[in-house]
């Protein structure tokens, strides 16, 4: 349990002994006193958990290990390991280009202000496609991936502006006329039917 | 005037109890680490304890207005 988690947990149990008094003796609210201490711990405290509860699942979500907690997701998360140049998750995750307990939310999630609710959302309908439905296979982005989660990082960054071949569809890019990872030039994605075939970098070997 | 304090009173045990039951339901959320946490958390727990602060605010309202029904 992280330190965060503790004391979410420790105002929880704190809510918790304070609506019990209230479910043994209701008599208390009879004085003002009472009716205070009603007021914070039947409906301050308690909407206080819900938005730290809430708060704690989405930074939660963002985790990569909580992105491949989904058994359909398990080979998503071995091909981070895969030890190949051309494998763009792969080398972003090994290399730190991107945060790796990050690494998932990193280049999926939605860069807008909704964003982290849309993908919760999206996420809940994933959800019941494993659980009540069937997941598809292959495991396809909605609308396809989009440049946009490439330039937010990549956009403004010298060695990507001043390449010779990104300079020149430049506009094709930022207008997702032409694809990143699906129009010939950084194919190699995540390879997850065949991962179990590749070879894989074992971290400090 | 009595049975009314009662009612109050049931209002708030109902109240706290749903509360109680909501925040055991998020513990467990919380220490759960799997995707389907969030969905126990969003559509019980937190369902549970914003029903409690439904009836704990509705105690309230009752309260309120029990002199106003004595007027009339």
């Amino acid at each position: 349990m992280t330190g965060a988690t503790g004391i979410l947990v420790a105002l929880i149990v704190l809510t918790i002994v304070l609506a019990a008094v209230f479910l043994l003796r209701t008599s208390i609210t009879v004085g003002i006193t009472g009716k205070i201490l009603a007021f914070v711990a039947l409906c301050i405290l308690p909407a206080l958990c819900i938005d730290a509860g809430m708060s704690m699942h989405m930074q939660r979500s963002e985790q990569t290990k909580f992105c491949i907690s989904c058994h359909s997701m398990e080979n998503y998360g071995k091909s981070l390991y895969v030890d190949d140049p051309k494998a763009i998750p792969a080398q972003h995750f090994q290399n730190h280009r991107v945060p790796p307990d990050m690494a998932c939310y990193a280049c999926h999630t939605d860069y807008t202000i909704y964003g982290p609710m849309k993908d919760k959302l999206k996420g809940i309908t994933r959800i019941y496609l494993q659980y009540v439905s069937t997941p598809p296979n292959p495991i396809t982005i909605p609308g396809g991936f989009k440049n946009a989660q490439c330039l937010h990082c990549h956009a403004g960054a010298r060695s990507f502006e001043e390449n010779p071949v990104h300079a020149a569809i430049m506009s094709s890019l930022t207008s997702n006329q032409l694809s990143c990872v699906s129009s010939g030039c950084h194919d190699t994605v995540h390879s997850a039917s065949e991962v179990d075939h590749l070879k894989m970098w074992r971290p400090g070997q | 005037m009595k049975l009314r304090a009662i009612g109050i009173q049931r209002f708030l045990q109902v109240s706290s109890g749903l509360i109680i039951l909501g925040l055991l339901v998020e513990i467990v959320s919380l220490v759960w680490f799997h995707p389907l946490a969030f969905v126990l958390f969003a559509f019980v727990g937190a369902m549970l304890i914003g029903l409690g602060i439904v009836v704990y605010l509705a105690s309230l309202v009752l309260a309120v207005s029990a002199p106003a029904e004595n007027r009339g």
